[in-house]
């Protein structure tokens, strides 16, 4: 899977879990660029995102992303 | 984890005179299809139909009170409503372990009540956090 298809996967997830509109992610995207990306959204974002690419993180992984580009490269690892 | 993929829990709920009474008090909702006989009647139904949030409650009463923790919070709940329920009906609920998200000490239920002639009476999916 590509990069480019990853993100656009994320970000209908982004849109269907945080649910404050149109969400367009770059690989450098933080929780502070996204509105409503907040602690418990995290979470069901991880759920989210382990459900769509069938694949499970650790919590090691997890705190080790710095912005959505260490995720996508986390998801490509799987 | 204190919970396993597909593992499963079962209770059994009954829409008491009660619990309606009390339900009907913290909602306000005195739709008269909940609490009028002959309009219920006129509508279609054999007798008031029951509240389909109080089986919401029945599930917070799962999640809090059912489960091996008390170390949990309810971080999403969903219900899709499939037959009506009514008064002093039994429900069979079961639950059973659809996910388990380690790494953010998460679980998902997938969840029914089932009507005394087997019918679903509601079913849906309830996402819990492990409190540490």
């Amino acid at each position: 899977m590509k990069r480019a298809e990853i993100i656009s996967q994320l970000n209908e997830i982004f849109e269907d879990i945080i649910d404050e509109g149109s969400v367009s992610l770059s690989e450098t995207s933080t929780s502070n660029d996204v509105d409503g990306w907040d602690s418990l959204a995290h979470i069901q974002l991880i759920v989210a995102i382990e459900k769509t690419f069938n694949i499970k993180f650790s919590s090691d992984e997890i705190l080790s992303w710095n912005n959505v580009g260490e995720m996508i490269d986390c998801i490509l690892k799987k | 984890m204190e919970f396993q993929l597909n593992e499963m829990f079962k209770h059994q709920f009954t829409v008491t005179l009660d619990i309606y009474n009390h339900f009907q008090m913290c909602s306000n909702d005195r739709n008269p299809l909940h609490t009028d006989e002959e309009f219920a009647r006129a509508k279609g139904f054999p007798e008031k139909v029951m509240y389909g949030n109080i089986l919401n409650a029945f599930v917070s009463y799962f999640i809090g009170e059912c489960l091996p923790t008390k170390n949990v919070i309810i971080h999403s709940q969903e219900i899709a409503f499939k037959n009506h329920v009514f008064m002093n009906e039994k429900l069979d609920f079961e639950a059973h372990v659809s996910g388990v998200f380690e790494a953010v000490n998460a679980i998902e239920f997938k969840y029914k009540f089932i009507k005394p002639d087997g019918k679903i009476a509601a079913k849906g999916l309830i996402q819990i956090g492990l409190l540490k």
